[in-house]
């Protein structure tokens, strides 16, 4: 069963390249997946992951994410330095639904609901069934995985007094 | 025999692929790089072969997350497209949510438990509706999205102009 209660704020995030950063101070009781043919094209995945927050308990700490609409009705906010999908938002609602996984400690929320179950295709019912081949460690040779740790681009997953984003190629 | 052609592309339709052979290792990454790029749980990934892959309309951009790793995705909508490491196999992986038909491709393995998250256990179990249940009561406002979506259709298209976002 999922834990129905929210955890207690403050909560920080932000997109991989650390340009955008985000505070909380209060979630709404909705975290849930969305598996909508929108949500699933904006975010490149299988379903979007997304918990609400009102206006006034959000600030954008760093930089300001870019925000395509989607249709007349949502706006969808995402970095334009490195493409993280941040947000799902109505035009005129006063809320954003921020992405779970962009949260420094996306474990802390629980999921509640799904939605969007029409495009939720079969083989996505029994995700258990999807066979593990182990953690990064077991899959990757060690000099790899220190390649990547040492050249790590990735903003950290806590607040930082500074930081500079490593620039992306843009077209 | 037709030859084989998959197609897919970003939210707003800025750029576009098409890829000449089949799909393979359809996987979920659970490393913490994936999640944080997808803002989500995971990401799921297939590849092919490089020459494989065909850019058929716009550009990439391209944030190296480390210098491992290129991570192509939309300039104008952000939608995470492609992972490929830089001295790699010469492969190219693909988001399968970009896919035009993502259904069609069924992820086989896990990668990356080690940042699993604890509710990817419960997900098939959640309560559900669809997007039609969920907007009993308010089917002007869904049929404000279908009739004004700027999402680029399932399938190629001859011509397209994306709508512009506030990124450029």
């Amino acid at each position: 069963m999922t834990d129905r209660r929210m955890p207690e704020g403050p909560f920080s995030g932000g997109c991989q390249c650390g340009a955008i950063r985000f505070h909380a101070t209060r979630l709404r009781g909705n975290p849930h997946v969305c598996y909508c043919r929108m949500c699933q094209k904006a975010t490149g995945n299988l379903f979007a992951a997304l918990v609400g927050v009102r206006h006034e308990h959000l600030t954008w700490t760093r930089g300001r994410p870019a925000e395509f609409m989607s249709s007349d009705v949502a706006a969808r906010g995402f970095c334009p330095n490195c493409g993280t999908s941040l947000y799902y938002r109505a035009a005129s609602g006063p809320h954003v639904s921020l992405s779970i996984g962009a949260f420094d400690e996306p474990h802390r929320i629980a999921l509640w609901y799904q939605m969007g179950l029409e495009g939720k295709h079969p083989s996505l019912m029994r995700l258990e069934s999807v066979e593990e081949v182990g953690t990064t460690e077991a899959n990757e040779k060690p000099e790899d995985i220190d390649r990547i740790r040492n050249s790590n681009h990735q903003h950290p997953d806590h607040d930082t007094e500074t930081w500079m984003p490593h620039r992306a190629v843009l077209p | 025999m037709n030859p084989v052609r998959i197609t897919g592309g970003c939210q707003c339709g800025a750029v576009r692929y098409a890829l000449h052979t089949e799909i393979e290792g359809a996987h979920l990454c659970h490393c913490r790089m994936c999640q944080k790029q997808f803002g989500s749980y995971f990401a799921p990934w297939g590849s092919v072969p490089r020459e494989k892959f065909e850019l058929t309309r716009g550009t990439l951009a391209i944030f190296q997350s480390s210098l491992r790793a290129e991570r192509g995705f939309c300039r104008n909508c952000g939608t995470p497209l492609t992972f490929g490491y830089i001295d790699g196999d010469g492969t190219i992986s693909v988001s399968l949510g970009s896919l035009d038909h993502p259904e069609r491709v069924v992820p086989r393995q896990q990668n990356s438990t080690e940042a699993r998250l604890p509710w990817f256990a419960v997900l098939p179990d959640l309560p559900g509706r669809t997007t039609a249940e969920w907007g009993a009561g308010y089917e002007r406002q869904l049929e404000d999205i279908r009739a004004s979506s700027r999402q680029h259709p399932d399938h190629d298209t001859s011509s397209w102009t994306p709508h512009p976002s506030s990124a450029r």
